[in-house]
């Protein structure tokens, strides 16, 4: 093995030694994979072996099942953010008091995030059945009719599913971000007679904007790519009016079997992604502020 | 805000987050009868400890736990050992093309996984790996959030430490381990139980890559359980706090941990 004779020489090769298992890791499970997602999404057949194009991508921008599954999505995705942001930040401002047993409720209130989706999904369908479910029960009991919100509301009540499990961890980063705030700021504006409404408006709510930035981006990523919310308690539907992206991409490349529309349609999707991604960064950047 | 009104607030929060995870233990020890009942039963009459007993005997529910055991906790300890030692190379070492390879790791954190699924299981096919552990395992070894997470934690420790390492004549891979290593383990701490619990309750992955029952980790095995039992709730149930309750203790016992690794993943 070649000896560098300088020391700078030296740790370049050490620090390529110890990044080797990490590049070999990336380029094999990375890299090597979404260049293939995008060549596949060129080819099409059972093999996905016979080259089309642009064909896929022409194909999934004109059907109108891809187009309402990503209407879809994108409905459910502003539900969780508009939810993240607006219970967790409740949350979060209710517990930043001094109360006893704030611990324990962040804790009761963080228990959901642990719950796998397979827990989210099954237990929920359960308790939304309109037949056997207890939610009716308990409805009933307080005077309140049954609900058939599977049916009638669907997308919205997936997405509330998901709100239950997700928000103690919004909650948790809006707390970090209020306790971040200097109490100099609110109590200077106290002193010139702002009221609690005034200083949430005007202290609390701007210096906590990269708190927001940061749950909104979390939120429309984690809420575009969801998947067994739709699996599990819906099946996409009724019809198919719960057919999220990642489960439609799902049933094409899986029971359809056809591995060149569905990698075109996941390329498309990533895309979406990541422009969302570069463009909330972007927006938030200049409402960044340093203390 | 008055604080009698905050309390019934934060109270009525926490009954709406914890009530249906007591619910689904109530429907694990009821009977079929009770859990098909026209009005739903609170707390069964009699609990039905053997419930348990009879998943067990229904599917291979044994399978589900070891195999769960085995790949979230293999792909735990990968991170353990891969992601302190290539954030440390980040933090403290220059090398031609570090910029480079440092953004295209954080590139990584765009890529959703779906995007990878479809190839990956071509991949798979290919390595003949479907419905093994290592096409469960391999393709979450690492990834660029605890790497990013390990060079946060490892750059603020002094140069200094390294260089008189160094000089006292310790080889490289005796400084990470003797001097950066110790050092890290409260994120370490927060890097494995993060990645535990988010493996052990990974779901799109397991589903697509395994083929035979005696693969399917817990979630997936419950989930195609009860859609091939689909009126059995009580097993359901059962399943679900089987996989609930190891997150639960372990939460539990780290709670601080947990709340302060989150905190940090809001951090920039």
């Amino acid at each position: 093995m070649f000896r560098p004779r300088t020391l700078q020489g030296r740790y370049a090769r050490t620090a390529y030694l110890f990044l080797l298992p990490a590049i070999l890791f990336f380029a094999a499970f990375f890299y090597l994979p979404i260049g293939n997602v995008v060549a596949t999404g060129f080819r099409t057949g059972p093999m996905a072996d016979q080259w089309a194009g642009l064909d896929n991508y022409g194909q999934a921008l004109s059907d109108p099942a891809v187009r309402h599954s990503f209407l879809v999505t994108a409905g459910f995705a502003v539900m969780v953010v508009a939810g993240s942001i607006v219970i967790g930040l409740a949350l979060a401002m209710a517990i930043d008091q001094p109360l006893r047993g704030r611990v324990l409720f962040r804790v009761l209130l963080l228990v959901p995030y642990l719950t796998s989706v397979a827990i989210v999904g099954l237990l929920w369908r359960n308790i939304l059945d309109p037949e056997l479910g207890v939610l009716n029960r308990v409805l009933g009991a307080m005077g309140l009719p049954g609900q058939t919100w599977l049916n009638t509301a669907p997308l919205l009540t997936i997405a509330a599913v998901t709100l239950w499990q997700s928000v103690g961890y919004t909650m948790v980063l809006f707390l970090a971000g209020l306790q971040g705030i200097p109490e100099t700021y609110h109590e200077a504006a106290k002193i010139d007679g702002a009221d609690a409404w005034r200083r949430f408006w005007r202290i609390t709510l701007p210096l906590l904007a990269p708190t927001t930035l940061f749950v909104s981006v979390m939120a429309v990523i984690s809420g575009l790519q969801a998947f067994g919310q739709a699996y599990i308690i819906t099946g996409g539907g009724p019809g198919d009016a719960t057919d999220l992206s990642v489960f439609h991409i799902f049933n094409v490349a899986f029971r359809t079997r056809d591995f060149g529309y569905s990698s075109a349609q996941s390329v498309l999707l990533l895309i979406v992604i990541v422009a969302f991604t570069l463009v909330q960064l972007r927006a938030g950047r200049r409402g960044e502020v340093t203390y | 805000m008055r604080r009698p009104l905050l309390y019934t607030l934060l109270g009525l929060a926490c009954l709406v987050t914890v009530l249906p995870l007591l619910y689904m233990v109530s429907l694990s020890l009821q009977t079929e009868a009770e859990t098909l009942a026209a009005d739903a039963v609170l707390w069964p009459d009699a609990p039905q400890w053997g419930n348990y007993a009879e998943l067990f005997a229904r599917a291979p529910f044994g399978d589900f736990i070891v195999n769960s055991l085995v790949v979230a906790g293999c792909i735990t300890l990968a991170h353990l050992l891969f992601d302190p030692l290539v954030g440390y190379v980040f933090a403290k070492f220059r090398f031609p093309l570090r910029n480079t390879l440092f953004v295209a790791l954080l590139a990584t954190l765009m890529v959703p996984f779906f995007v990878r699924m479809i190839p990956l299981y071509v991949l798979m096919a290919n390595l003949g790996w479907l419905d093994t552990y290592q096409g469960l395992i391999t393709p979450f070894l690492m990834d660029a959030f605890g790497i990013f997470l390990m060079r946060q934690f490892i750059q603020p420790i002094p140069d200094d430490l390294i260089s008189a390492a160094r000089i006292d004549g310790a080889s490289e891979l005796r400084i990470y381990r003797s001097v950066i290593l110790p050092q890290t383990r409260p994120a370490l701490a927060v890097l494995g139980l993060f990645t535990f619990v988010f493996q052990w309750n990974e779901f799109l992955w397991p589903l697509v890559a395994t083929s035979t029952p005696e693969m399917r980790t817990i979630p997936v095995g419950l989930t195609l359980f009860n859609q091939e039992y689909f009126t059995l709730w009580h097993l359901t149930a059962a399943g679900s706090v089987i996989l609930f309750v190891p997150t639960a203790v372990l939460f539990v016992l780290t709670q601080r941990y947990f709340v302060r690794g989150i905190a940090l993943t809001g951090l920039k």
